[in-house]
């Protein structure tokens, strides 16, 4: 194992741990490439905020899921560097337990609490008097948003389209 | 039908365009001369090579961001914002309470702005001259190149029927009998498609891309795409030179520098990046005026779901105002505010909207329903309203802009403005995007429910599309970074021509001001500068910033070596 694969394969055993994945393994619908940061985390996140936007059918659902992970790492590629970070830290604290208990006060890992649980975090983060909350909340609401809408597979939800104009590119 | 690219038509033709992400510099850094240095491409920057170079001055403009044109505009969000805006339309003040939208890429905000032309209100002028002592800028001294600039860019009245969005606008001021204009747009052979925001895929938009920019590298000037201006090199009264560093292809610094001589110096990189730039080079600010009194007229929204399709994505994105509110209570009264409608695209709502979950699809559900206004506040005026503060910080800089409450007493007023106006113009369920509130049945219900819903920082959702202030102009140093024409007070060769000049916001969109502010200054500023072949001045031997730097043993080139 060389240097890099090792220090890959220790963030990604710490991140699985905050996670809880070592816990308590859940049968999953989706298959989660856990190498790619941050991709567990917003697998839990996503059928929360997109609630109702998702379909319901397993297949479809994983599909446009899988495709809303792809377009968040697309949208945080293009971030300049100090928002990068900025989500980055927001990101770690999320998938490290003493970030955990900071952020929603307590350890228990993201992955053991019920999708309802995970919606009363969110808008307790958006309802509280504190900015850093309300900036979380609005960083990984936007995040979220602005990626899995920004997919033309996801339109037919809004019944739009982009024109198909003579001449232009598709 | 294949569109005309005139970029893409102009390069094959031979104009010179360096583009940072694959120049290769030698061991030493380049030097690139020419009578005129322009830093930045968009509304400034476009009018004033064009005017240059019509002068018969040599002039390099340099931009950030990438050169884009029209085979490059798909109208999908996920391309443009990225491509074409500061930070990927994700820019956003100190504390995130504001987002702004602010075009980087060669023609600035004119390539991805909604082509709204209005010329500087004759009261923020007035104001101008009486409160921070402007001179030569009068509505009727701007008269005539206002004239010009709208006959270059074919800005005219929006001839066809507004779209549903802009119509219930419309419908809403009829019915409550308050002012209202259609609005003046800078397209040519326009195909009313609404994706201005994306960048023209048909070139109908007059911006700087497809206007002043071709015609200046037709007429010789040279064009650095994503090269970044790091620094000014200035001793005594004189700009000796501006280092340029390449970008790679995702605006990445690259080691590849190039150092830009001329005989005068124009900056034109709009508020925030103009100062930005002038505090990092150290220019002098004895009154520490830089990057004070930043303006962004900033921006709440309100929605309004309609029995009957509004489809505000499809067609021109504004082409109806309304000033009933911006001047009721004077100049430097209460905040005012202008009602217009946002174009209504699934990225652009989706995040500008509130919650998540069920509600959250509920609302993207009924998106072609949806009909949104927008309350622009025109900041600057009022004494408790002195804007935001640039500043600069360890990674580049900040933006920090309080809400003050004179603002907050706008946006409520604003808030009810649009509801009534909304549910006049026949809307089932009003929400006013601010945490809190709701959908709104009526407009009875939206007097009451508004006059006591709670407005604050990160809860009421704020934006801005208008970067104004930061250098401000005027003839009293205490209170101005340059003239009125644009001059430098300090600096005998810089001038700065952008949006960051005015003393306060305006009460309306920018473009037109600035193209007809910058040409008259352009043209005063071509009529000193003699055309002809003057070898640039070199710094003196004592030059200190040029001594520290190493990379100042620069070997001279011409652009067409370089090209």
């Amino acid at each position: 194992m060389n240097r890099r694969k090792f220090l890959l394969t220790a963030l990604g055993g710490t991140a699985a741990l905050a996670l809880g994945v070592s816990l308590y393994q859940p049968q999953l619908d989706l298959e989660v490439d856990g190498d790619k940061p941050h991709r567990i985390l917003f697998s839990l996140l996503l059928p929360v905020l997109l609630d109702g936007a998702l379909p319901e059918m397993s297949v479809p659902r994983d599909a446009a899921v899988n495709r809303t992970l792809d377009a968040i790492e697309a949208t945080i590629s293009v971030l300049p560097a100090s928002q990068r970070d900025e989500l980055e830290q927001l990101l770690n604290l999320l998938e490290n337990r003493l970030g955990l208990l900071l952020l929603t006060g307590n350890m228990t890992p993201l992955l053991l609490r019920s999708p309802a649980e995970l919606a009363n975090q969110l808008e307790s983060w958006r309802e509280s008097g504190l900015a850093l909350f309300n900036q979380a909340y609005l960083g990984l609401r936007e995040l979220v948003m602005a990626s899995f809408y920004s997919c033309p597979e996801h339109w037919s939800l809004l019944n739009y389209a982009k024109p198909e104009l003579p001449g232009i590119k598709s | 039908m294949a569109i005309v690219d005139p970029i893409y038509e102009g390069l094959a033709s031979g104009w010179k365009h360096l583009d940072g992400s694959d120049y290769q510099g030698g061991d030493k850094p380049e030097t690139l001369e020419a009578d005129v240095v322009i830093i930045g491409t968009g509304a400034g920057g476009g009018v004033a090579a064009d005017i240059l170079t019509q002068a018969g001055l040599s002039v390099v403009m340099v931009e950030k961001g990438p050169l884009r044109s029209s085979r490059d505009f798909d109208m999908e969000e996920r391309t443009a914002y990225p491509n074409l805006y500061q930070q990927a339309a994700a820019l956003k003040t100190a504390d995130k309470a504001i987002g702004i939208f602010q075009g980087r890429a060669v023609g600035g905000s004119t390539t991805v702005n909604w082509t709204t032309s209005i010329r500087t209100p004759p009261e923020t002028l007035a104001y101008w001259q009486s409160e921070f002592n402007v001179k030569g800028l009068s509505a009727k001294e701007l008269e005539p190149w206002f004239e010009q600039m709208e006959s270059r860019l074919h800005i005219s009245q929006w001839a066809f029927e507004p779209n549903r969005n802009n119509g219930m606008l419309r419908r809403g001021c009829e019915q409550l009998g308050w002012d209202y204009t259609v609005i003046k747009r800078n397209v040519l052979g326009c195909w009313n498609t609404g994706y201005c925001g994306m960048g023209c895929p048909v070139n109908a938009k007059q911006s700087m891309l497809v206007t002043t920019i071709p015609a200046a590298l037709s007429a010789g000037a040279t064009l650095l795409s994503r090269f970044e201006a790091t620094a000014i090199e200035h001793h005594g009264d004189k700009v000796y030179g501006i280092w340029v560093q390449a970008r790679d292809q995702n605006l990445a610094p690259r080691p590849e520098k190039l150092m830009l001589k001329a005989r005068h110096y124009i900056l034109a990189g709009g508020a925030i990046h103009t100062p930005v730039l002038m505090m990092r080079s150290g220019l002098a600010d004895p009154m520490q005026l830089l990057g004070k009194r930043t303006f962004l007229h900033p921006t709440v929204l309100s929605g309004a779901v309609f029995d009957e399709a509004i489809n505000g994505h499809s067609g021109a994105p504004q082409s109806i105002y309304s000033d009933q509110f911006v001047w009721r209570d004077g100049a430097a009264g209460e905040l005012g505010y202008k009602l217009e409608v946002p174009p209504i695209h699934p990225v652009l709502i989706a995040s500008k909207t509130l919650g998540f979950g069920k509600s959250h699809a509920e609302l993207m559900a009924n998106f072609n329903q949806l009909q949104v206004v927008i309350a622009l506040v025109r900041d600057g005026f009022h004494p408790q309203s002195q804007g935001g503060n640039v500043s600069l910080d360890g990674r580049g800089f900040k933006l920090d802009y309080p809400l003050t409450e004179p603002f907050w007493r706008a946006a409520r007023a604003a808030f009810a403005s649009m509801a009534e106006l909304q549910f006049a113009a026949g809307a089932r369920r009003v929400l006013p995007i601010s945490e809190g509130v709701g959908y709104l049945n009526s407009w009875q219900e939206a007097r009451a429910a508004i006059a006591d819903m709670s407005l604050a920082p990160l809860k009421t959702v704020v934006a801005s599309a208008h970067v104004m202030g930061g250098c401000p102009m005027g003839e009293d140093k205490n209170k101005a970074m340059v003239d009125s024409l644009g001059q430098s007070h300090y600096l005998e060769n810089l001038s700065v021509m952008d949006g960051s000049v005015f003393p306060t916001s305006l009460g309306a969109n920018p473009q037109l001001s600035i193209y007809g502010m910058v040409a008259k200054n352009a043209t005063a500023l071509g009529g000193r500068l003699a055309p002809g072949s003057k070898v640039p001045e070199t710094a003196p031997d004592t030059d200190p910033v040029a001594d520290a730097a190493p990379e100042t043993a620069s070997e001279t080139i011409s652009p067409a070596a370089l090209l």
